[in-house]
């Protein structure tokens, strides 16, 4: 009869001891007591797609996950993803295509797009489309999201090319 | 906010069982993507929390000595969509796992998780009940199995009692042919307003259900019975008003109770076309 206490997470690559409840989901675990910001609590429902963050590497709901569930998992917010190559190249794409206003979305969006670009390199616009259903915006509109990835995505193919 | 629930991860299922069992008012979870929202939205309070993530037994998708498939009730719904062993009239169950929500969502969602909870706008009630599937369940007392088509029984109810929880989902051996779930929806991966399954083997044999138009998902032997012996447009026709007269929608913020019974007949002629129009390309 194993009750969690107290909840270790290993968040971008370190061991962050926590004061996390049962019930606290990883989203308030993060954001409140590690003051990683950049995931957002948007609906807090699973549906906005803002909280998105990596667990094993595979993009999840941070507001959906109990923190003490992700133990011995490894999270990866988008403050950690700022170095990798696939992230540079988004967010240049994303200055570029201009495909942000608020940015309230964009963390979620990144991390969303760095999930499909290191699954597969050179997708189709409706592998964008698809990727990033699960990541509402309210105010740029979807157009210059989905061109920034594929710039992205084009530009990391000409990398490799290169 | 409510107390903070304790939480707690069970190795194994006789011990998960157990403390549901001990605990009055303890809830399973599993993926979190329903039982999450619902203490987010603070529609649930549970006493405790037993995570069922960590039971091995309950992962994974596995094939039966007789070619029948069990997938684990915490199987998530990528897992499913990707399995190739879900084919030919299995397929409608990966088709509907790769239409729920979107991938973040489908990366943590658990097949138990989803029918346990029973909203009637999910994707896998209807799936399941195309694909002729046994749901077996588990408390600390005993185990049993129930037909996917008496596991519902009103809105967001179940069979199941308190301390029981749904370990593995069981499927016939697969047939030959196709398996589709078209489901009509205002945007990608919100709830179905209407959604057809269809199960159709080359034999003929086929198996039809609807979701989103009542508290459970709408199937009927005679229904089946029509469309596995004829599918012409004037069968599809009558399979679809029987199936319509089961409904019981309601009005929500997505469509009202009449658009949706107006969905079910022109949704099903269109989906079982489909499937002919797939079968004759593999063939």
């Amino acid at each position: 009869m194993s009750e969690i206490a107290p909840i270790v997470l290993n968040v971008n690559g370190a061991a962050r001891h926590t004061t996390a409840l049962g019930g606290d989901t990883l989203l308030t675990v993060i954001r409140d007591q590690l003051l990683l910001t950049g995931a957002k609590r948007g609906c807090n429902q699973g549906v906005c797609g803002a909280c998105t963050v990596l667990v094993d590497g595979r993009p999840v709901r941070a507001c959906l996950s109990l923190a003490g569930d992700c133990q011995d998992r490894r999270i990866e917010t988008i403050e950690g993803l700022g170095d990798r190559p696939v992230m540079r190249a988004l967010q240049q794409a994303f200055v570029a295509a201009a495909a942000f206003q608020c940015g309230f979305c964009t963390p979620g969006m990144l991390v969303a797009a760095f999930a499909l670009l290191a699954d597969s390199r050179l997708p189709s616009e409706a592998d964008v489309r698809r990727a990033l259903s699960g990541n509402l915006c309210r105010c740029t509109g979807y157009k210059k999201i989905v061109e920034a990835v594929l710039r992205a995505a084009h530009a990391l193919a000409d990398e490799a090319v290169a | 906010m409510a107390s903070n629930p304790a939480l707690f991860q069970s190795p194994t299922l006789t011990e998960a069982l157990d403390l549901l069992a001990a605990i009055p008012g303890a809830r399973p979870l599993s993926g979190g993507a329903s039982l999450v929202a619902m203490m987010n939205a603070g529609l649930v309070e549970p006493a405790a929390l037993v995570s069922l993530t960590r039971i091995p037994e309950l992962r994974g998708i596995r094939v039966t000595a007789d070619g029948g498939v069990i997938i684990g009730a915490a199987t998530r719904h990528n897992e499913i969509a990707a399995d190739p062993r879900l084919c030919g009239t299995a397929a409608v169950l990966p088709h509907a796992a790769a239409q729920i929500a979107g991938m973040a969502v489908r990366n943590m969602g658990t097949i138990g998780g989803a029918i346990a909870h029973a909203d009637p706008g999910l994707d896998f009630p209807p799936a399941l009940a195309a694909a002729g599937a046994v749901v077996e369940l588990a408390s600390a007392a005993a185990r049993r199995r129930v037909p996917i088509r008496e596991f519902f029984v009103d809105w967001y109810a179940t069979v199941l009692t308190p301390g029981e929880i749904v370990i593995a989902v069981h499927l016939p051996k697969p047939k030959p042919g196709v398996g589709l779930y078209l489901k009509h929806a205002r945007v990608s991966g919100d709830f179905a307003i209407v959604s057809v399954a269809v199960s159709l083997a080359r034999d003929g044999e086929a198996h039809v259900a609807v979701g989103g138009c009542g508290p459970v998902p709408l199937a009927s032997a005679e229904a089946d019975g029509i469309v596995s012996s004829d599918l012409s447009a004037s069968a599809l026709a009558h399979a679809g008003d029987l199936l319509t007269a089961l409904a019981n929608p309601v009005d929500d913020v997505r469509a009202t109770a009449d658009y949706r019974r107006l969905l079910i007949p022109r949704m099903l002629a269109r989906a079982l076309n489909d499937c002919m129009a797939a079968s004759r390309s593999v063939a």
